[in-house]
């Protein structure tokens, strides 16, 4: 079996790609199987490529399945919790720029007619 | 005769009603009845049954229920090929495996189904704990209903 490249299963669909997950899976129930009973060293070699192939195919199925998430919930007005911006708690919970700069009328109105200067001495 | 006819219209008006409601505060009528108290008849106030609801959440929390980690590729492991494991396929018609700590008896038959198209009898399982102290897997005999037996060097 050739070394699997991820932007190939990337072009892949959803049902080739769990596809390819049960028979990776299979070959490392083999292999497994094999480690027990002695044998073969390239058989042995194999199980870490293997592994590593059904983490890749996990990743791009999981990547695609966020995709895919975030476009199904583009308009909508409540997205659940795990496509919001994770950050920090602590930010989450911060005011939003648009609320923290609001200001009342009486400001704005202060600000337009009273505005900082700044002067200097001249030397 | 304008005037007249108007005090005499007037009078009677708020006078009759006035009558009215003297009359049907005396006869008890629906519309004055005094709200009836209800009757208790235990000691104890238990709070009554109201509304509820269904959930009808507005979003969901998750946006995709998470796979399935415990599928029977990761519940039977490998075979256990000790002498003594042996000793057991070839007498007692049972397989040894290595399981999962979280598979239960019922997961394992199936899984072993599925896996390897075998009907097992019986399932034994016990936790490992004493000689691998990193290790903590469950071991299964399971018996074949049939009289074969698969031999694991074979699979190779």
């Amino acid at each position: 079996m050739a070394r699997i490249k991820v932007h190939e299963l990337r072009t892949k669909s959803k049902t080739e790609l769990l596809n390819q997950l049960k028979e990776l899976k299979a070959e490392l129930a083999l292999l497994r199987v094999a480690k027990v009973t002695g044998g073969a060293p390239n058989k042995l070699s194999k199980i870490k490529v293997v592994r590593l192939s059904i983490a890749q195919v996990l990743t791009v199925i999981s990547q695609k399945q966020k995709a895919a998430l975030r476009e199904a919930y583009k308009k909508k007005k409540f997205l659940p919790l795990d496509l919001r911006p994770k950050k920090t708690r602590a930010i989450r919970r911060r005011l939003t720029k648009h609320q923290a700069s609001l200001k009342t009328e009486r400001e704005s109105k202060k600000e337009k007619y009273f505005p900082k200067r700044k002067s200097a001495i001249k030397v | 005769m304008a005037p007249p006819a108007k005090a005499t219209t007037k009078k009677p008006d708020p006078k009759a009603r006035a009558l009215k409601a003297a009359k049907a505060v005396k006869s008890g009528a629906s519309t004055l009845k005094k709200k009836t108290k209800k009757i208790r008849t235990s000691v104890t106030f238990h709070r009554p049954k109201t509304l509820t609801k269904e959930r009808n959440p507005k979003y969901p929390r998750i946006s995709a229920p998470p796979r399935n980690k415990l599928d029977h590729y990761q519940i039977l492991k490998y075979p256990l090929t000790t002498e003594s494991a042996m000793k057991k396929i070839e007498d007692n018609n049972t397989l040894v495996f290595i399981v999962d700590l979280r598979a239960d008896k019922k997961k394992i038959k199936a899984a072993v189904k599925k896996m390897y198209d075998i009907q097992a009898k019986k399932v034994n399982t016990l936790i490992r704990v004493r000689v691998y102290p990193n290790q903590t897997q469950r071991s299964l005999k399971a018996p074949q209903e049939n009289g074969g037996y698969v031999c694991w060097g074979q699979i190779n």
